[in-house]
């Protein structure tokens, strides 16, 4: 494999769009290299995985100056039969991944190595060793629709890693993965480079990033910083606007060495040496708080459920016995390996899944009577993919068809209005069609949408998935507004920074049943680090430095942690 | 539904094994004689379609699938029966509005044959894998790109029922009412239509996505994993289909049977 990535002051440019989307990038993935990118939303990361990719132009019309090659081969001439085998894209959601036509896993990476004219002899040993190396041996059979987000991601990556690329691109491959899984994604990157794959992976998630060789930092379009993780990612290479991970940071504000900044036990050793000052508590704290306003009076709602079970025709067990209850104004984060049933957890609150056994009690009430519409005055149900919720040619009216369904008094409709959009940042895109924003800004759409009727409880599905830092932190303060208004907030979420950060209870669900339940102080603490490891997770990163520097605390964030070192010296 | 499958229920009946490019031959012919030959074939067809589905097992769900087709035979009937151009021979009327012989009996023969359609293509939907029907077309030498519309066409309704089900929870989630008196069903109806074209395009970019990143139709000399059974019964079963479709045309255009 002598296959590379080469770019050359390339500048794209979308048909009608005023700026380019890349604007004199000059970057090179050697074969057996992995560059990581990063940046903001909207930065170019994903136009430059589809170049690299030769998506753009051929797939992706769009006109690019400059030179761009993989091997010998220039991708502006390049057609499909060029690349064939050589390079292969992951991208971050399923739905644009999967052939939609196969019946099992396994025919579903069959279908790439055809297309390769692969021996049919030959597949089968591909086929399997790919997914062992995925830990996914046990879907092989399943139908991909039935899968979950999570695992169908797998599938997706394990479908493009089968074809055996010389240069793999991936574009937030791991968005939908839970901690353990994304983990596994980059030792297998590693895997790979070592067999002298080259590798580019657009990325928000600091555990793929930190594992890459280098990180390419854009900004509306500009390359601005390529180099190590640890400094590429520190406070000095960052665009305005974007945090350092939580690593970082602390290795920054112990003056230790950059490139040894997502060492965990260096990190700890350093802040245990270091004698300060710490950096001023404004710099580390988030930006102004946000307020809701509740606007219908209506008491808090209790959930109860009580030994809930459910299977999904066909005979795939989702829950097995969950008994909990949601007390009014509680904030809930539920986390958990991919398949553990979190998803199928959620959708009984509002009754788009009905328990196959046990009851729903809402405020008291069975809900197996009461129609969706009914439980959705009361329990406010956030999608994961925005897709499968918007549905009107504006985001004001898109905010607004929950509270007209509802007949509210047009006064009241639209300070619901004005203040979701407010509150979930829109202000500046409300007449614009949710189809034409991004995806991180699609779901704050779906978000806002929900939080105009103004329920009782918000459910949130993965609000923090496909959203970059200050996406990630402003869901985040969503949240705390939710919670000071006395709403109940249940959030699934993968990220377990933002669960302790922002939520006061953890449920963690394993093979359909709720594994623990506590306060994030007793769920991310020592006592639970097996079991948290048998479903796929990890306390979050600033937790794990406190227990490497023997501290009794579980700080949620760098912020905290810093806070707890500056007042303790 | 899941849209992977559409309308598919997985089986091993004599029909389920049949060879698709065979079965896509007689459904040709179902078509070819209820649309050519005269109107009283009509009723031996479809009891021959409903016994070939009721032997593969497939019957509920044919039966199932018909709900959605039948407000359009009714409509068919209803049209023809009252506005019939230029008919005289009323049986019955009500008001200015009649039925009449010429209406009702031509809004018969339209719906029956329409009914034929409907009952052999979810037939052949039902015991027919879309993937399979791809394999079949491309190792019968389809070129890639004809391959990929008739499975998009085959997979369409499916995947745009799977999309209209997620909206539809969607608004539910947001108090839309869609269970209660018809009018209520109805209006539930009317937000949906928009976001269904319209994601449909956007499903239309994804597969393209997908396929492209598997390099489909880049080489011509593809494999095939999955393998499509083509026996000396499909054979001889394809041959005897052909020689029902040339004889049932020459009949047609001869008029050799009485109408």
């Amino acid at each position: 494999m002598t296959d590379d990535i080469r770019l050359e002051e390339v500048r794209v440019r979308y048909p009608a769009a005023r700026t380019p989307a890349l604007d004199g990038v000059t970057l090179a993935v050697e074969s057996g290299g992995r560059v990581g990118v990063a940046g903001r939303t909207g930065a170019g990361k994903s136009t430059l995985a589809l170049l690299a990719a030769g998506f753009i132009p051929r797939v992706v019309r769009a006109t690019v100056e400059g030179r761009a090659t993989v091997g010998e081969t220039d991708l502006v001439k390049a057609e499909s039969k060029d690349l064939l085998g050589r390079v292969g894209i992951v991208f971050a959601t399923p739905a644009n991944q999967l052939s939609a036509s196969k019946l099992t896993v396994r025919e579903e990476l069959a279908f790439g190595l055809e297309n390769l004219a692969v021996p049919r002899s030959e597949m089968d040993g591909r086929i399997d060793a790919v997914l062992a190396r995925l830990g996914i041996s046990h879907l092989a059979d399943r139908e991909p629709f039935a899968l979950s987000g999570g695992e169908q991601q797998r599938v997706a990556i394990a479908s493009i890693v089968t074809m055996g690329t010389d240069v793999l691109v991936l574009d937030e491959p791991t968005a939908q993965l839970d901690p353990v899984g994304s983990e596994a994604i980059a030792d297998l990157l590693a895997e790979l480079a070592r067999e002298g794959v080259a590798v580019l992976c657009a990325e928000h998630d600091p555990a793929v990033l930190r594992t890459m060789d280098r990180v390419a930092v854009l900004e509306g379009g500009r390359l601005t910083a390529l180099d190590i993780p640890g400094r590429a990612l520190g406070t000095a290479a960052l665009p305005e606007g974007l945090e350092p991970p939580t690593l970082v940071r602390l290795a920054e504000a112990a003056g230790a060495d950059p490139a040894r900044a997502f060492d965990e036990s260096f990190v700890a050793a350093a802040l245990t040496a270091h004698r300060g000052p710490w950096p001023p508590e404004s710099a580390a704290e988030p930006a102004e708080r946000l307020a809701w306003t509740p606007v219908r009076e209506r008491p808090g709602l209790a959930i109860e459920l009580d030994d809930v079970r459910f299977s999904y025709p066909g005979g795939v067990e989702a829950l097995r016995s969950v008994s909990l209850g949601i007390e009014p104004g509680e904030t809930v984060a539920i986390v958990g390996q991919n398949g553990s049933g979190k998803t199928t957890l959620v959708k009984q609150l509002n009754g788009l899944l009905r328990p196959t056994n046990g009851r729903v009690l809402l405020g008291g009430r069975d809900s197996a009577s009461e129609p969706i519409s009914r439980i959705a005055e009361l329990v406010g149900f956030v999608f994961q993919s925005p897709d499968d919720q918007l549905f009107e040619r504006s985001v004001e009216r898109e905010v607004s068809f929950g509270p007209r369904r509802m007949g509210l008094p047009a006064e009241t409709l639209t300070r619901l209005v004005d203040q979701a959009i407010e509150l979930a940042g829109l202000s500046g895109v409300r007449t614009t069609n949710p189809y034409d924003l991004d995806l991180s800004t699609r779901k704050l759409v779906g978000l806002a949408s929900v939080l105009a009727t103004d329920p009782s409880v918000v459910v949130l599905d993965e609000p923090t998935t496909g959203q970059d830092g200050p996406g990630v932190a402003r869901v985040g303060r969503i949240v705390d507004a939710l919670r000071e208004a006395g709403k109940s907030v249940v959030a699934i979420t993968h990220d377990m920074e933002f669960a302790a950060a922002h939520f006061g209870r953890i449920v963690v669900m394993r093979r359909g049943e709720v594994a623990a339940d506590g306060p994030p102080s007793s769920v991310f603490g020592p006592a639970n680090l097996e079991l948290l490891a048998s479903t796929g997770l990890r306390p979050p990163p600033a937790a794990r430095v406190a227990a490497a520097m023997g501290r009794t605390t579980i700080p949620a964030d760098a912020g905290e942690l810093l806070r707890e070192l500056a007042r303790s010296r | 539904m899941p849209a992977a499958t559409g309308y598919y229920v997985p089986g091993t009946s004599w029909l389920h094994r049949r060879n698709p490019v065979t079965k896509l031959l007689a459904l040709a012919w179902v078509l070819v004689t209820a649309f050519l030959l005269p109107p009283w074939v009509l009723p031996i067809l479809i009891v021959i379609v409903v016994l070939v589905a009721w032997s593969a097992g497939v019957l509920p769900n044919l039966v199932r699938a018909m709900r959605i087709p039948a407000a359009l035979l009714l409509s068919i009937l209803l049209v023809n029966a009252f506005l019939f151009p230029g008919a005289t021979d009323r049986i019955v009327g009500i008001g200015p509005f009649g039925i009449t012989r010429e209406g009702l009996s031509f809004g018969l023969i339209s719906a029956g044959r329409v009914l034929v359609a409907f009952l052999a293509s979810v037939t052949f939907l039902l015991t027919t894998l879309a993937d399979d029907l791809l394999e079949a077309l491309i190792a019968r030498g389809a070129s890639h790109r004809i391959a990929f519309v008739v499975l998009s066409a085959v997979q369409m309704v499916p995947r745009l029922q799977a999309r209209a089900g997620s909206i539809l929870e969607a608004q539910q989630a947001r108090g839309l009412a869609v269970t209660g008196s018809f009018v209520t069903r109805i209006r539930a109806l009317v937000p949906l239509v928009g976001p269904v074209l319209l994601g449909s395009l956007i499903d239309v970019r994804e597969r393209t996505f997908a396929l492209e990143a598997r390099g489909f139709g880049a080489r011509p000399d593809r494999t095939a994993y999955r393998i499509v059974a083509d026996t000396t019964v499909d054979r001889v079963a394809r041959l005897v289909l052909l020689v029902g479709i040339v004889a049932v045309v020459v009949v047609a255009v001869l008029g050799i049977l009485p109408g």
